[in-house]
């Protein structure tokens, strides 16, 4: 027995759910935003990891550690065209202040 | 305790910590210092689950690219590298929203299934053949996302768009 046990793991992709979830409610710069989906994304890779770890067959846990690599793709490419919506309000707005972002037409 | 015990509650407090450090902090800057930090953590604790592939991955990917696509983001979005943000007002309901989330995803785990006690580890080799063999649809879904990402965020930033 290690005494990784999965409450802990669990307790810590919730935790950092939880802080996502705080970011995007309460702070206004898209960066940021950006910042606090990718933490809550690792917790859901994260997840992913641990069960494919712990789980009972060799090829549970394969697929599981794919899906982790395939979830990295995904959070990365969200990454880059967040950004580019970074830029682009950034030019028609001056500002990356998503509360001033209130129409879709520049 | 164990070792491994010791360190993953090293590693997970860490983690949190510096995931909150990351949204709290006023300057821009040390926000991105924060997520470095956390996603090298996270690195490690996939060293720690003996999945070493998912870890280099992770600071190949999130540690090294990511953050310096965000640096970049907010280098070109602002006039002084270190300029603060403006103080929000945390009021109650965010933090209350956001305990109360992890409250319920703590108590929504039900019965798990029994496993190995010790982390499985797999070798390169074997989950490049199950991510190539029965993940190929999902790689190739992978590539077209990214590449309709690429061409979406290429349309997005180009010169003369009105």
């Amino acid at each position: 027995m290690t005494g990784l046990n999965e409450v802990g793991f669990l307790a810590l992709s919730g935790a950092l759910v939880a802080v996502g979830l705080f970011g995007v409610l309460t702070r206004r710069n898209f960066v940021l935003l950006l910042i606090a989906i990718e933490i809550a994304m690792n917790a859901a890779i994260l997840n992913f990891v641990y069960f494919a770890a712990f789980s009972p067959s060799p090829p549970a846990g394969l697929a599981g550690q794919s899906a982790a690599v395939v979830l990295v793709g995904f959070a990365a490419t969200e990454v880059a065209v967040g950004l580019a919506i970074v830029l682009a309000l950034n030019r028609a707005k001056g500002t990356i202040n998503v509360a001033e972002a209130t129409e879709l037409r520049s | 305790m164990s070792l491994e015990e010791v360190a993953f509650l090293l590693l997970a407090v860490v983690a949190v910590l510096t995931a909150l450090a990351a949204l709290l902090v006023r300057e821009l800057v040390h926000t991105i210092m924060w997520v470095a930090v956390f996603f090298v953590d996270l690195a490690m604790i996939y060293f720690l689950l003996d999945a070493p592939f998912l870890g280099v991955l992770q600071l190949g990917v999130y540690a090294g690219a990511v953050t310096v696509l965000l640096l970049f983001g907010i280098m070109v979005t602002r006039k002084r590298i270190f300029s603060r943000e403006a103080a929000t007002g945390i009021g109650p309901a965010p933090v209350a929203l956001a305990v109360l989330t992890f409250v319920f995803l703590v108590a929504a785990v039900g019965e798990l299934p029994q496993g190995p006690t010790s982390p499985a580890s797999y070798a390169p080799a074997a989950l490049s053949a199950t991510l190539f063999g029965s993940f190929g649809p999902w790689v190739l879904l992978l590539g077209i996302i990214m590449l309709t990402g690429v061409a979406g965020a290429i349309y997005l930033v180009r010169e003369g768009r009105e």
